[in-house]
């Protein structure tokens, strides 16, 4: 599409300059000083919560595995829960109670690793950015 | 992209963008730097998902022309210069006299019409940069720039 030249003429006339580069720019940069106060302090809070989260993690780890520890020493003989049931899927729960606690409780177990481990290597990550932003 | 770098390219840039912004406000100079400053805040929060591919000023200028979009300045416009020079009195005194002329007949274009015109006839953006800045399509910005030539050429008289 052509110009149209007496209107290109006019803004190239128009055309304007700034004599407070400099004050413009401090402005900027306090502008932007509160954004990085901001943004450190929510970084800040986002880190105490997953460290709260990796130590209710590793709490549930714990008590996890004591209660592991405690169905996996119990008589075989003897079922964790006792429906009295003469048969169907009571019975059958009944009978591999000890089975379906300890595989529960593994599960469990896992996911609390896995939990662990994702938010300490988020903590990790966070830590090495801001040290980053630091030494640029 | 760090701040140091940021600050670098907007130092480059602080001119052509107050520019843009000041004709886009048809010379109110505070309204222009508020917007300026708003949009290179929003810019450097999202610094982080820009791809250095050599087209700063472009990925700068859409997020100035929508924070422009959102501001109330660009709900004023008028339906004639005359009506706009009423308004304006004396408190554009901070604009170039010798140009009030063009920028009380900018402020008779719609906001669209108004960007398609500065970004096209100011910066000497092509059709296509703009379409990219202004989020519309090829076609849409020449409507724009034949309808906003032609009501600028009949107030200004030219």
């Amino acid at each position: 599409m052509m110009k149209d030249k007496e209107l290109e003429q006019l803004f190239l006339a128009q055309r304007p300059s700034f004599d407070d580069k400099d004050e413009f720019m401090m402005r900027l940069e306090r502008k932007l000083d509160a954004v990085e106060y901001l943004r450190q302090y929510e970084e800040a809070n986002l880190r105490r919560y997953k460290y709260a989260m990796v130590a209710t993690f590793v709490l549930g780890i714990v008590v996890g595995g004591v209660f592991l520890a405690f169905v996996l020493q119990m008589p075989q003989d003897v079922p964790l829960i006792a429906f009295n049931a003469s048969s169907g899927i009571l019975l059958f729960l009944e009978q591999h109670s000890r089975m379906f606690a300890t595989a529960a409780l593994s599960l469990l177990l896992c996911s609390g690793i896995v939990s662990i481990i994702s938010n300490a290597l988020d903590i990790v990550k966070m830590k090495t950015f801001i040290g980053a932003s630091h030494t640029n | 992209m760090t701040r140091e770098q940021f600050i670098q390219l907007v130092s480059d840039e602080q001119e052509a963008l107050r520019g843009f912004l000041l004709a886009l406000c048809c010379g109110r100079k505070d309204d222009a730097d508020d917007i300026a400053q708003d949009a290179l805040v929003k810019a450097y929060l999202a610094s982080a998902g820009y791809q250095d591919k050599g087209r700063f000023r472009s990925w700068l200028f859409k997020i100035a022309h929508n924070t422009f979009l959102n501001h109330k300045a660009s709900q004023r416009y008028f339906s004639d210069i005359e009506e706009a020079r009423l308004v304006a009195g004396d408190s554009n005194a901070d604009a170039n006299y010798a140009h009030q002329d063009l920028y009380l007949a900018l402020s008779t274009l719609p906001p669209k019409e108004r960007s398609a015109i500065v970004l096209f006839y100011l910066d000497g953006h092509s059709i296509k940069e703009i379409s990219q800045i202004t989020d519309t399509s090829e076609d849409a910005v020449k409507k724009q720039l034949s309808r906003g030539r032609d009501k600028l050429k009949t107030r200004l008289k030219l």
